[in-house]
């Protein structure tokens, strides 16, 4: 499931107000994120998470839930 | 060289260099696919007969649309060895409706006469019927790098020993198309002397040697990164190292990394990608990471931020980058790369001039008295067999410091758009110099561009044309019919132009008003254009132009100040 932290961090980074947002979605189903945004949207999930991806986790992700994955390994959580 | 087939050419280079690296094929976190100049060009010939076999001929146009592969390099060249032409095209990303795909294909194939089409089996149902769709040139949809089938080289060795004969340096080798937008392209047709010459011009300009090596993510369906990244190198017979430019969208710092292992020393982008470079890539990314093999990072294909090169030096300095390397260039496909360059070692030059001044089109230098400057970047001096002039709007030539349209000439000139002589006849006049409609000024015999004559958006190097956009805004419920501009905002972070809308509507609910915009941005997202703002006006807000259609340069400005005096 996508946290609300992590959704309103993308709302946010993306000027949008409001926009469902689900695990199987991707970057290019989402309004405004687009390969220039791509790196603002991690940058600022890096920020407000406290956490840092390396390039071939970047690389690999395939949809939202995965970024959600990802970002629960770092922080040693499952929700 | 340039008195032969460029296909010849790389023949003679898999004689005299036959195991010296040609392409390294970089995929991240693998060990990279190195071609040599034989092992390439043996599997060009490979091409040339199974394309023989699929019943393509000698002068017929091969689409190419395939994704970061390392067959793609051998398969384009036996395209080129069997007498086709190929035209590499942009594979479609996810967010392009694949209708409209198809329609942005259909459309090229009536203009620039699409015979084939070379692909993968994974994109084959973006096609769709689109061979037997009214109207279409498309024989056929082949898949050769997944084909597994054994060539009778005897076979076909003697009819392409027949063909290859018969190649003159005056016929055309590749078609490119000059934009990336769906259903405008101009199909540019270069042929095997303007390439081999533009080597010779553009590498005597770049001072290119044995020991250069480029290294690039640029996309081969756009000139920087077919003709500066792929041809130049190739027929120079030195190394280039290609990045999936997927890749390095996502994680820019592997640009870096493929340089210091690589030992690179050349690389061509657009300005906004030095922008992502500085903004993006950590220190600890950099950790290891050796600049200094690096002789020139040439900044072309949008308009060129001083504040974006100097903020790259400061920032790359000290993993070993040479403040001379970050350098200038400005070209466009009709002349089959490069008109201008700053000459290497040398620092690229700038002139502060009076800003309110040059937004009413005249060039000022900036003195103790200007209250507001504007730092201009030369984009350098001419290349050799080149000539360039200014010019007013009934094309008269200007002096020296006066804002007008950039006009110019090459030895690799193109010769005009495949099946589109109204629009070569309106570019090119009858002593052969062609019309950019760049606008900008000389000074000093250095080229300074400052924007553009027409309202073509220019995104991360990429021209979009605005109708484009309005068109697809124009659909969007809630919008009032044909009410609507497109125009590019600069975006300072970005170092390039982002794409706004203004659109007018009735509805006044600021609840449906938030979902008209996304609304707006998924419109923009069906033709793969990313719009960054929308602006919202009630009707009658736009301003018309004399022409009666809403004026895209009076109400950008309009809203533009609003917003600043909103602050």
């Amino acid at each position: 499931m996508i946290s609300d932290k992590l959704k309103k961090v993308i709302l946010t980074t993306l000027n949008l107000d409001d926009y469902n947002i689900t695990e199987e979605m991707t970057a290019d189903q989402v309004p405004g994120w687009d390969s220039l945004s791509h790196l603002n949207v991690i940058t600022a999930v890096e920020k407000e998470f406290g956490i840092r991806f390396k390039t071939l986790e970047l690389l690999k992700l395939k949809n939202i839930g995965e970024l959600q994955q990802i970002i629960n390994q770092k922080l040693g959580t499952n929700n | 060289m340039i008195n032969q087939s460029i296909w010849h050419h790389w023949e003679q280079l898999a004689k005299d260099k036959a195991n010296s690296e040609a392409i390294i094929h970089w995929v991240s976190g693998e060990e990279p696919f190195r071609w040599n100049f034989s092992d390439l060009i043996n599997r060009a010939n490979y091409y040339s007969s199974l394309l023989l076999s699929k019943g393509i001929k000698p002068g017929e146009v091969c689409a190419i649309i395939i994704r970061h592969n390392p067959e793609f390099y051998p398969l384009y060249l036996g395209v080129v060895g069997m007498g086709a032409l190929p035209a590499v095209l942009a594979y479609p990303n996810p967010r392009l409706h694949p209708e409209k795909f198809r329609q942005g294909l259909l459309g090229m194939t009536q203009k620039s006469g699409l015979d084939w089409v070379l692909t993968e089996k994974e994109l084959h149902h973006l096609f769709g019927n689109i061979v037997k769709a009214e109207g279409s040139t498309i024989k056929d949809i082949i898949f050769p790098i997944e084909e597994n089938i054994s060539i009778d080289n005897n076979k076909y060795s003697s009819q392409l020993k027949k063909i290859r004969v018969s190649f003159n340096p005056d016929d055309p080798v590749l078609l490119q198309h000059s934009s990336g937008t769906t259903g405008l392209q101009k199909p540019v047709i270069l042929t095997h002397y303007d390439i081999l010459k533009h080597v010779e011009q553009y590498g005597e300009a770049l001072e290119l040697n044995e020991n250069d090596k480029f290294v690039s993510w640029t996309p081969l369906y756009h000139d920087m990164g077919l003709i500066g990244t792929f041809h130049l190198p190739l027929a120079f017979g030195i190394p280039t190292v290609q990045i999936n430019t997927f890749e390095w969208i996502l994680a820019p710092g592997i640009l870096f990394e493929a340089i210091s292992k690589e030992k690179t020393t050349i690389t061509l982008k657009p300005n906004f990608a030095f922008n992502l470079l500085t903004n993006k890539v950590k220190d600890e990314d950099m950790e290891g990471i050796d600049l200094s093999s690096m002789r020139l990072f040439i900044n072309a294909a949008e308009p060129i931020r001083h504040d974006t090169m100097e903020r790259f030096i400061k920032r790359f300095k000290k993993y070993g980058l040479n403040e001379l390397a970050p350098t200038t260039q400005y070209g466009m496909a009709e002349t089959t790369l490069a008109v201008v360059q700053t000459p290497p070692g040398k620092k690229y030059k700038i002139l502060e001039v009076d800003r309110q001044k040059l937004a009413n089109g005249v060039v000022e230098i900036a003195n103790e008295n200007t209250k507001v400057k504007r730092v201009c970047v030369s984009s350098g001096v001419l290349l050799k067999e080149c000539e360039m002039k200014i010019v007013d709007d009934n094309r008269n030539p200007l002096p020296e410091l006066t804002l007008g349209e950039i006009a110019v000439k090459s030895a690799s000139q193109f010769k005009g758009y495949r099946n589109y002589p109204e629009k070569t006849a309106k570019v090119i006049d009858s002593e052969g110099w062609y019309y950019t409609s760049d606008y900008g000024f000389i000074f000093e015999n250095e080229l300074y561009v400052i924007g553009r004559k027409d309202d073509i958006i220019i995104v991360a190097g990429n021209n979009i044309y605005p109708e484009d956009i309005e068109d697809a805004v124009n659909q969007v419920e809630g919008v009032q019919k044909g009410r609507v501009i497109a125009f590019g905002e600069i975006n300072e972070e970005l170092g390039t132009e982002v794409i706004s809308v203004i659109a007018e509507t009735k509805i006044e609910n600021e609840d449906e008003k938030k979902k008209l915009i996304i609304e707006i941005k998924k419109a923009g997202m069906s033709i793969d254009i990313p719009i960054t703002n929308v602006y919202l006006v009630p009707p009658r807000w736009l301003i018309k132009s004399s022409a009666g259609k809403p004026s895209r340069k009076a109400n950008s400005q309009r809203i533009l100040e609003l917003k600043n005096m909103k602050g």
